[in-house]
């Protein structure tokens, strides 16, 4: 099992959070995250990275616990949270270099990733003067360059033109057919569905079902199973985030 | 974490803050000595009169202009440039980009801290070289052995005066602010000035390389130097483990 979360619960101190997630993410497998806006999908997304800790529970990367996993294996783990690891100063290249260089993958990789991202016209452009979309596309070539065993990206599709879409989800196929584990949030139900094996549903911090990425008519079962759960957890006298 | 360290020296050396910092130390303070050398030999009484020992014009009173300069300007200047390597990565957001890395965020902390010395080092060894320059020019001839000792007091001076900068570092990390560790910079430039005023001599960390230097190393014991550094060094240290200890929850 690539990832795995075992009754993790996480409370901010203004009462938000996450409650007794479990789930898991094997090789080969793409599963989706999807939810409205604070749902909780970052926070879930942020302890899996190390950067939130749980105050209850396990998370367990590759089978270890995140605390007693060797740095070593970070090396094989790829994300794109919020931010992308890139510095405004230096150029598309040079990012992509860096990145490279702290994860001790192979150099080669660069060139690779941007052709594949066709980010060569932007390539020797300093970061702070790429439009958003060109960010976004630098962001997940960071993220993914090194062919990472664990894949998680938030929203990877925000900004991206049709034809990256394309990349991304093309890319995404081939990692999980080469035997990444792949976890991902996204506003975009038609789109996860296209290459997502599982669709977890997240609101108000639980994660409360699956959705059938086979289904029809997602978007109206999401909003659905979401008034639902509202209505069980008003009933139940649990706060609406 | 050679490769960390490679990355944050090309961060910095990439910059806009570390290429205004390098310029504003080296020839921001030959261009106030100059201007000082200048006001002094036109004869002003009252600017003679505060110049105090830094009025006269040979290389004693340019070695002790530079010592009030860097003492004040090297640390500002130095900090500043600090917080920004710490303070960035939070403003930016990269610092989300810096987790689920085989380097450890404390080897990246700790590596930020090295860029930064070597460019401290850097940017004061220009400078003493610069000073060297400017004296010559200035017609006070091949510096006597004491002016020498003066030099490469100067250049220690602004060595430690970048290194008793390190508590902007730990300061931005804590608040997760970039501006926090100017007004940290400033705070800690405001202390030397007034420790020194007050008399808090060699034991005041921040003011004890200043004192050094201004005092041609009588003032101010190897013990009180090594203080100076030792509390450097715990600052970085700090440093190190709150990044280790780093949570994304706010």
């Amino acid at each position: 099992m690539t990832l795995t979360f075992e009754n993790v619960s996480l409370r901010f101190p203004g009462g938000a959070g996450v409650h007794e997630l479990s789930f898991e993410v094997t090789s080969g497998e793409i599963v989706a995250l999807v939810g409205l806006n604070g749902a909780g999908k970052t926070t879930l997304m942020r302890l899996t990275l190390g950067m939130l800790r749980p105050h209850r529970g396990i998370v367990r990367l590759f089978g270890h616990p995140l605390r007693g996993l060797p740095p070593a294996r970070w090396a094989e783990v790829g994300a794109l949270i919020e931010v992308p690891l890139a510095y405004p100063e230096l150029t598309v290249r040079e990012n992509l270099r860096i990145a490279c260089l702290l994860r001790g993958s192979d150099p080669s990789c660069v060139q690779e990733a941007v052709s594949r991202w066709r980010l060569a016209p932007v390539a020797d452009r300093r970061f702070h003067r790429l439009s958003l979309g060109n960010r976004q596309r630098t962001g997940l070539a960071v993220a993914l360059q090194h062919r990472p065993r664990l894949i998680v990206l938030d929203e990877p599709g925000n900004a991206l033109d049709p034809a990256s879409v394309i990349v991304l989800r093309d890319h995404l196929t081939e990692q999980a057919r080469d035997g990444a584990a792949i976890l991902v949030s996204s506003h975009h139900l038609d789109e996860v569905a296209r290459i997502a094996d599982r669709i977890l549903l997240m609101n108000a911090g639980q994660l409360i079902g699956e959705l059938d990425p086979a289904g029809r008519d997602l978007e109206r079962v999401f909003f659905e199973r979401i008034r639902v759960n509202d209505e069980q957890r008003a009933t139940e006298g649990e706060p609406t985030p | 974490m050679n490769a960390a360290i490679r990355v944050e020296a090309r961060k910095l050396a990439r910059s806009r803050v570390g290429m205004i910092g390098s310029l504003s130390l080296v020839a921001g303070t030959l261009a106030m000595l100059g201007g000082i050398t200048a006001a002094t030999a036109s004869g002003n009484p009252d600017l003679i009169a505060k110049a105090g020992p830094a009025a006269a014009l040979d290389w004693s009173g340019l070695l002790s202009s530079t010592a009030q300069v860097t003492a004040a300007g090297g640390l500002l200047g130095s900090g500043v440039v600090l917080t920004w390597m710490f303070g960035r990565e939070f403003a930016d957001g990269t610092i989300t980009g810096l987790f689920a890395l085989p380097v450890s965020r404390a080897r990246i902390a700790l590596a930020k801290l090295t860029a930064y010395a070597a460019w401290v080092l850097a940017v004061n060894l220009i400078l003493t070289l610069g000073l060297l320059i400017l004296g010559i020019l200035l017609g006070y001839g091949i510096p006597t052995a004491d002016a020498w000792a003066g030099l490469g007091r100067q250049c220690v001076l602004g060595v430690l005066s970048g290194a008793i900068a390190t508590p902007v570092a730990w300061v931005a990390t804590l608040t997760r602010s970039l501006l926090a560790g100017v007004g940290c910079a400033i705070g800690l430039v405001l202390v030397t000035q007034v420790a020194v005023l007050a008399g808090a001599g060699g034991w005041m960390p921040l003011a004890a390389p200043a004192l050094w230097a201004m005092s041609n190393g009588t003032a101010v014991t190897d013990l009180q130097l090594a203080l100076a550094l030792g509390a450097a060094l715990t600052f970085a240290a700090l440093t190190c483990v709150s990044w280790a200890r780093l949570q994304l929850n706010r």
